[in-house]
């Protein structure tokens, strides 16, 4: 029981932080990336709905644009990671139609377990998954195309961003991996 | 025991130093010093696992290996180690197995000193040469080999870990051991720097 609750001190290092040329590499991607999503959405999917899929993309942003080295933001796992995410909350409004609240915990662990047993685990994707579920009758309405756009276009938009901004810094390198 | 202190060098390292690391990669490395610290230590601990049993007595000998006859006079295996500048090498019997090693060592041990004391290095012998007027090694000058050899040798297999030869250096205390292959023929012998260099 004691050994339960030390485990709560933590106590150890944390990462130092980072130079102020990446912060601003970070913010210049971010900027780029979610502009072209941002932009693309609100001019070609006005329907309030639809454009929920962008808080997805901010958290994706965080990692694809600020931690680039970082397993959970290459290709594999940020498209990837993506596009099973979505299928997986799409999948499982249409198993709980009638019980939003299973419909939404159902996908986002659904979501988790099958990004791990396909080495594509990016934390957004939970979210793409709960959207699926929460996004309400025009999301619903996309069914499994709700996968494809605006959930896979959008990744292929940011991704393009990133391939192009992080390799123009020279401390940088994208991706560590395709696949 | 061997293992024990090089897990010592690799913990040596505090994590200060692994931020000090992490700092000198630019970008955010997404893992903490303390993970990083774990996984270090764990794969250091399967390259050495790795070194231990993929690095064979056979990889690090040293080969052909000169050797004498046991019948040989040991003035003639003296003047064979000086020219090949080696300190000790296998004594073979007729049928050409190892019977024997004979080192330097067993050089020193038979030359008696005046006082009856044995010659436990190689400068006790020089102390005692210098102080009398020569030294006193006529009496051995008839002994063969087989005489003063070590035996019966400590040997190794050639598929022995080299991790298994440096802990029989250490227990008998020797500086090297013949190698031989399954039919127990000399194939190789193996130095203790033959090991530092293996492991550089």
């Amino acid at each position: 029981m004691i050994e339960f609750f030390k485990k709560m001190r933590g106590g150890k290092e944390s990462p130092p932080a980072v130079n102020l040329s990446e912060i601003l590499w970070s913010w210049l991607g971010a900027f780029l990336g979610i502009t072209a999503v941002a932009y693309l959405h609100y001019k070609l999917l006005s329907e309030q709905h639809i454009v929920l899929i962008i808080g997805s993309f901010g958290a994706s942003a965080v990692l694809i644009y600020g931690a680039v080295r970082s397993p959970l933001a290459q290709p594999r796992n940020f498209v990837g990671g993506h596009l099973i995410s979505a299928f997986i909350g799409v999948a499982s409004y249409k198993l709980f139609p009638d019980a939003v609240w299973l419909a939404s915990s159902f996908g986002v662990a659904t979501a988790i377990a099958a990004m791990h047993a396909t080495k594509t685990l990016h934390p957004p994707g939970g979210a793409t998954a709960l959207i699926a579920v929460i996004g309400g009758e025009e999301i619903h309405k996309l069914g499994f195309y709700y996968a494809l756009v605006p959930v896979g276009a959008g990744a292929l938009i940011m991704l393009l961003v990133a391939l192009i901004v992080n390799n123009i810094a020279k401390s940088r390198r994208y991706p560590e991996f395709w696949f | 025991m061997k293992s024990n202190t090089l897990n010592q060098c690799t913990i040596g390292f505090s994590e200060d130093d692994i931020i000090e690391a992490m700092r000198d990669i630019s970008g955010y490395l997404d893992i903490t010093p303390s993970d990083f610290k774990e996984i270090y230590q764990i794969a250091s601990r399967h390259a050495l696992e790795r070194l231990k049993n993929s690095v064979k007595a056979e990889h690090v000998m040293t080969t052909p290996v000169i050797t004498v006859e046991e019948k040989t006079s040991i003035l003639d295996a003296a003047k064979l180690m000086a020219e090949n500048n080696i300190s000790g090498i296998p004594v073979l019997d007729s049928k050409q197995y190892v019977c024997g090693v004979i080192s330097e060592k067993d050089f020193l041990k038979k030359i008696i000193r005046k006082d009856g004391k044995i010659n436990s290095s190689f400068m006790s012998l020089i102390a005692q040469c210098l102080e009398v007027s020569g030294c006193l090694t006529s009496d051995i000058r008839l002994l063969s080999v087989n005489d003063i050899m070590s035996s019966p040798p400590v040997t190794v297999q050639k598929s022995i870990s080299i991790m298994d030869v440096s802990a029989i250096f250490e227990l008998h205390k020797i500086n090297r051991v013949p190698v031989l292959d399954s039919n127990s023929k000399l194939i190789g012998i193996i130095a203790r720097s033959d090991l530092v260099h293996a492991l550089c």
